[in-house]
């Protein structure tokens, strides 16, 4: 062997224009080990597979600085194929399976095995006879090895979830050479009793001198399966050590951080809020594509800014968008003892809700419409405001006032209250989202993702925008943010959302250990429960 | 962004508007001095002598070629006297004829071709007598027969009872009362002298009505006979009055037929010799009465009188033409020796010559040119120029708009979008090439006038279609259908005027109203693809309609087909009815454009609620609907009840539009003639900057401007660059279509923004 290490990644900064999502990053994996690779959204996971498998995306943005050393010797990898040949294999997320085929086809698809007849001898290997009797073997073989008892030959088509995941992997071993396999989540999808069987498989891989790069969310399969663990925070490589030094604790610390400061200083309330019930949700289940509940329930104290936080896909944005009705949902909600119909966005926002929507270009604005119309138009169309009584025409007075008030008061940076929203920067289309829902005058506020996809002087005008209102107007408020950081610095207690329920409802001071725990699905004592 | 087109466009897009500025520069300069040349005395006295020449070639040419022709005939007349004349063959005739008339040509033209011109002072000022006289009763012969023309199409056009107009009995000055009612201006003193010739024309009128109504009636009581009589053996044997007897005892309604009874006892004594023999004869043929053709009504000159002005100024012109003949025979004495027919021919070749409706420079050199006067060789490239000018103008003019178009092609496209812009200097240019082919651009303006408010409100029915979210609404043919049915109904009930107009339009509506319901049901059950189930709707339902016309129990027998009793016919004129009656409201000319006041202002006005409508509340929400559903959900809008909304309102003016529009055509037409409205609507709208996802009004009044305007002049251009023959039709389906699929490849592929 001419090196330790199968893979070592020495350094990689990658830049996307001047933001560096990737700083001298280094990465070393020896043959035969599981690694697992740890870190919240956004902490640069992808983006350094990304480099591994010399995706497009890297070498149209400029590629990358850094090195790869792979088997012993320095290579730079030109696509995704060419990791494939050099032996870097990867389960996906998504299934890449074709339905219709059976197991055996999938398995081989674009590897199969051939025989030649005279036919093909004259007109080349495309006309080749498929060897379906060795295909079979070997797909039997591979599925042996994973653990699966199917008959080879029966169609993905209608087979569970987790068994794809498994042909999935077992399509990746069946291939020759292959020395380095990266598993994005893969048990996500999977049952608890599949997921053990995953990492059982994964072990016996390792065990072969395949080496594994695991990436994933929960911790206790890291405790499990992993030899050794890389984190991954900001871009930045935290720390990485065998698996045996460390805990769960420990863990769920570094992928948290405190490293950066709070993103505003807001004077912190004194007292906890001790109002009554604003909202309580009851057994929520909200089928929002990506964001699927399973058994919300969550109370809301009036006047206080709720946080709720959790990994991507994991269900936090479904909150929301289930009690405002934009999606099918199920379960009791109240609000100020009134029982709130779901799936009636129009009965919502009367009953005094308001919503600025995470999808801020599809549900939150009309971009090809004025700032004033876009802020006047809720208001209009739900309590009736800015009308004049004659001919049920619009008061374009009346909005033109409004709009101009909301633009100093939210400092919207804009030529004149008739610019099209689509031509503002994201941050200045944020607000003009805020200000929609203000001019409803909602007692009760749900704010989604508002930072996301904006400048760091927005996000700063946003977030003391929603202190202000809570404090001045004592408007209830429930952010929804992927940013702890963001949440920690004005929320007054924070929900952690994990596989579709309320795992935790911490305080903002509680230690990084008891976030990094709940976003991985474990209660710790600090929090107050769910 | 910024940065990137402020790179790319340095090369080509300065060096081609650059190159296309000095081009035209060239070209307007050499308009310039053209134009410079056309005022100097050379050059002026140069054309002068053109036409001394051009009348002496007119007259030396009908000279030659009545020689030439006399010697053909003569040949052939020599010919004919020969035994053997059979026996030739017709190109053998024909070559011999030929040779005689080419030899006959030949010799005359020595004789002819120069004349010699010994006082040509006086020749010169017996041109320019005759040239001053033909203008002064020229142009005032024009307008008055314009004048005339104008009275006459009123008169036909709206009047369809003549017989109520001009009875039997009744005096000049009580027909003139009648047909001044729908005239006012025949009754003015200017229009004194016209008077008698109309009351000619209202009797005449009212006996072809009477023959027509005639026909008809008698072709009823035939197919009385064809088809009321069981047994003809049963009327065998009797002689005519006993015959005749027989049928007015057993059929009443031939007993009112006694004008008939000629022709209604000779068939059926044909009928009876048939029946003897055991044979039957079939019904008469189907009167073509309903199959009327739609054309725009010619004025007949038959009736037009002079004012005793314009009799004084033509005395004035025969007597000048009689001066300068009596020159011509000084020069050319055979001259006299033309048949009188011949006479006539050679006067109006010499009045084509000197009298010029465009009286231009470069009109008189190319008319000059084309009876063969040369200019002086000296002085021929000025003149050659000068003639230029005004074509060197618009051709400068031309280039100079694309240099720049394509100078400011960024901000003019950001502002304007790409097809309209497009679609506008295509426009612009039609109007040069039109002046060009010395094509009226006024009176072609007029034109546009008039569809812009036939199609306009079709055009507007697109528009809440688009703003809902339904994208092109091609079934508006759906709103189009309950129009008709509207209108039919009115004349059903034999309404008229104002009342008929309304009657169709509110009838049209309350029609609409349902079914637009019912099709928006369908739309949204197919989200995604409404362009294509619109189309589909949109087809089929014409087709449904084309039974459910021949079904619908309509009675009126002005509406049915005669024969067979029922079923609705194909074009339904609607003079006496409602035809023109917007466009003639408060009508009025402008540059003698004639503005149809009526029907602008009615376009205006749906424009107006519409563009209300759009600020409703209502209205806001729709819009929000259309241009992003789940923003509109997240706000509590059903899009389903919005898309119904924008879906009822887009028929429900589409049924108003088919009423104006057939108002205007003066016809209104059924079955498969609808079919294509949807896709004229939408090119226009296209055309006006709208895409499938957002249409305001102003882009419905550019578009329907554009659209027509383009059709009408491209259309005439192209008739004038290929007169005759069947190219010219084929020429518009092409343009008419051409801007049609334009306008759909600007759809941007149902992109919604």
């Amino acid at each position: 062997m001419a090196s330790e290490f199968i893979l070592e990644m020495n350094h990689i900064t990658k830049l996307y224009g001047s933001n560096a999502v990737l700083k001298d990053v280094s990465l070393k994996i020896r043959p035969g080990e599981i690694h697992a690779l740890l870190g919240e959204n956004g902490a640069g996971k992808s983006t350094l597979m990304n480099v591994l498998f010399g995706m497009p995306v890297i070498h149209s943005t400029g590629g990358f600085e850094g090195e790869v050393i792979f088997d012993g010797q320095k290579i730079a990898i030109a696509s995704p194929m060419d990791a494939m040949e050099k032996g870097i294999g990867m389960v996906h997320q998504e299934f890449m399976l074709i339905p219709g085929f059976s197991v055996t086809d999938n398995i081989k698809l674009n590897r199969e095995i051939t025989k030649a007849w005279p036919v093909s001898k004259l007109l080349g290997k495309d006309l080749e006879f498929l060897d379906t009797k060795t295909m079979a073997k070997d797909a039997r073989k591979a599925l042996d090895d994973v653990g699966m008892s199917i008959e080879e030959y029966t169609l993905v088509s209608g087979l569970p979830v987790g068994h794809m995941q498994f042909i999935e992997i077992a399509r990746e071993i069946d291939k020759s050479g292959m020395k380095l396999l990266v598993f994005d989540e893969p048990t996500a999808v999977l049952t608890e009793s599949e997921a053990q069987q995953l990492l059982d498989v994964m072990k016996s891989i390792a065990a072969k001198g395949i080496a594994i790069i695991f990436i994933t969310h929960r911790l206790d399969e890291v405790m499990n399966a992993a030899d050794s663990v890389t984190i991954l925070r900001d871009g930045q490589l935290v720390s990485s050590f065998p698996k045996a030094e460390t805990s769960p604790e420990k863990l769920a610390a570094l992928m948290i951080g405190r490293g950066s400061e709070s993103v505003i200083q807001v004077e912190k309330r004194k007292e906890a809020v001790e109002g009554g019930v604003a909202m309580s949700i009851r057994d929520l289940w909200v089928n929002m594509p990506g964001e699927v509940d399973k058994g919300i329930s969550l109370d809301v104290r009036e006047g206080e800014i709720l946080g709720i936080g959790g990994l991507a896909g994991q269900g936090k944005i479904g909150i929301p968008n289930g009690v405002m009705g934009l999606y099918e949902a199920i379960g009791e909600v109240e609000l100020f003892g009134q029982k709130l119909p779901l799936g009636d966005a129009g009965a919502a926002l009367r009953a005094g809700l308001a919503m600025v929507s995470e999808d801020r270009r599809g549900v939150g604005l009309l971009l090809d419409q004025s700032i004033e119309n876009n802020i006047a138009f809720t208001a209009m169309q739900v309590k009736g405001s800015f009308m004049k009584k004659l001919l049920w025409q619009k008061d374009a007075r009346a909005i033109r006032r409004y709009a101009e008030e909301m633009i100093k008061e939210l400092d919207i940076r804009c030529t004149s209250p008739a610019q099209p929203v689509g031509t503002l920067s994201g941050g200045n289309q944020q607000k003009v989202c805020v200000a929609r829902a203000l001019a409803l005058d909602p007692k009760f506020l749900f704010v989604s993702e508002p930072t996301r996809g904006i400048d760091i002087g927005a996000k700063q005008l946003v977030l003391e925008t929603l202190v202000r209102l809570n404090r001045e107007k004592g408007m209830t408020i429930v952010m929804v943010s992927s940013e702890l950081q963001e949440l920690r610095s004005i929320c007054d207690r924070i929900a952690i959302v994990a596989e579709g329920k309320v795992v935790d409802i911490l305080k903002v001071d509680a230690s990084d250990t008891a976030f990094g725990l709940a976003m991985s699905g474990v209660k710790s004592k600090e929090g107050e429960g769910a | 962004m910024s940065e990137k087109t402020k790179e790319k466009p340095s090369v080509r897009s300065r060096i081609v508007p650059i190159v296309l500025f000095i081009l035209a520069g060239i070209l307007l300069v050499a308009s310039v001095s053209g134009y410079a040349l056309q005022g100097t005395q050379e050059s002026k006295a140069n054309l002068d002598d053109m036409r001394t020449s051009a009348v002496l070639h007119a007259a030396s040419e009908g000279l030659i070629n009545s020689i030439a022709q006399q010697a053909r005939a003569d040949k052939l007349a020599e010919l004919r006297k020969d035994k053997n004349f059979r026996k030739r063959g017709l190109d053998e005739v024909n070559e011999i004829c030929d040779g005689a008339m080419n030899e006959a040509r030949a010799e005359a033209e020595k004789l002819y071709a120069n004349p010699v011109v010994q006082d040509k002072p006086a020749l010169e000022s017996a041109i320019i007598a005759y040239e001053t006289a033909l203008a002064a009763s020229g142009s005032l012969s024009q307008d008055e027969r314009a004048a005339y023309a104008d009275l006459y199409i009123q008169l036909v056009d709206n009047i369809s009872d003549w017989k109520a107009l001009a009875a039997d009995g009744m005096d000049d000055d009580a027909v003139i009362a009648a047909l001044g009612k729908t005239a006012p201006d025949l009754l003015k003193d200017e229009n004194a002298h016209l008077r008698a010739g109309f009351v000619r024309l209202a009797r005449d009128m009212a006996v072809k009505q009477q023959a027509k109504e005639d026909a008809e009636s008698q072709n009823q009581l035939l197919t009385v006979l064809a088809t009321a009589v069981p047994d003809w053996n049963e009327y065998a044997g009797l002689d005519k009055d006993a015959l005749w007897e027989k049928l007015t005892a057993e059929l009443p309604e031939i007993a009112a037929g006694e004008k008939f009874k000629d022709a209604l006892l000779s068939d059926a004594l044909a009928r009876v010799e048939a029946a003897q023999k055991g044979e039957t004869l079939s019904a008469p043929a189907e009167s073509e009465a309903g199959a009327e053709t739609v054309s725009e009504t010619q004025a007949d000159y038959r009736y037009f009188a002079a004012t005793e002005d314009l009799a004084q100024k033509e005395l004035a012109e025969n007597a000048a033409y009689d001066a300068l003949y009596a020159q011509l025979v000084t020069i050319i004495p055979d001259l006299g020796t033309l048949s009188s027919k011949l006479q006539g021919t050679l006067r109006e070749n010499i009045e084509k010559v000197l009298y010029l409706e465009d009286d231009g420079f470069s009109a008189r050199y190319n008319t000059y040119r084309s009876q063969k006067a040369e200019p002086e060789a000296s002085g021929a490239w000025k003149l050659n120029l000068a003639s230029l000018a005004q074509n060197l103008l618009l051709a400068g003019i031309a280039i100079l708009l694309l240099g720049l178009v394509v100078f400011f092609w960024d901000p003019l496209t950001q502002r304007f979008g790409v097809s309209r812009t497009i679609i506008a200097l295509f426009f612009v240019y039609l109007c040069l090439l039109a002046e060009f082919y010395n094509i009226s651009v006024r009176m072609m303006m007029g034109n546009v006038l008039e569809r812009m408010s036939m199609y306009g409100v079709l055009v507007l029915a697109m528009m809440p279609g688009i703003q809902c979210g339904i994208g092109l609404n091609m079934g508006m043919t759906i709103g189009c259908i309950s129009g008709l049915l509207g209108i039919v109904l009115a004349l059903q009930i034999n309404l008229v005027g104002f009342p008929a107009l309304a009657f169709a339009c509110v009838c049209g509506a309350v029609v609409a109203l349902p079914l637009g319901w019912a099709y928006s049901k369908l739309l949204n059950r197919m989200k995604g693809n409404e362009m294509t189930i619109s189309t589909y709707v949109g087809f089929s339902f014409v087709s449904l309609m084309c039974i459910g016309w021949m079904m619908l129990p309509f009675t009126n027998p002005k509406i049915i087909w005669l024969l067979s009793g029922k079923g609705l016919r194909v074009t339904h004129s609607l003079l006496g009815s409602f035809a023109h009656l917007l466009d003639n409201f408060l009508a009025f000319k402008v540059f003698g454009i004639k503005v149809p006041t009526g029907g602008l202002l009615f376009l205006g006005l749906c424009c107006f609620l519409v563009w209300l409508f759009s600020r409703s509340r209502l209205g806001i929400a729709m819009t929000a609907a259309g241009s992003n559903p789940r923003f509109a959900e997240a706000s509590g809008i059903s899009v389903n009840r919005m898309r119904t909304v924008g879906t009822v309102l887009s028929t429900v003016i589409a049924a108003v539009g088919i009423v104006i529009y057939s108002q205007a055509f003066g016809y209104a037409q059924l079955y498969t003639a609808p079919r294509q409205l949807g896709f004229v609507a939408s090119s226009a709208i296209l055309i006006g900057g709208a895409t499938v996802s957002k249409a305001k009004v102003s882009h419905v009044l550019i578009g329907v401007f554009l659209f027509e305007g383009v059709l009408v002049f491209g259309q005439q251009i192209a008739n004038s660059i290929m007169a005759g023959g069947g190219l010219s039709e084929v020429m518009r389906i092409m343009i008419s279509n051409g801007i049609i699929l334009y306008a759909l490849t600007q759809t941007g592929g149902g992109r919604r923004a």
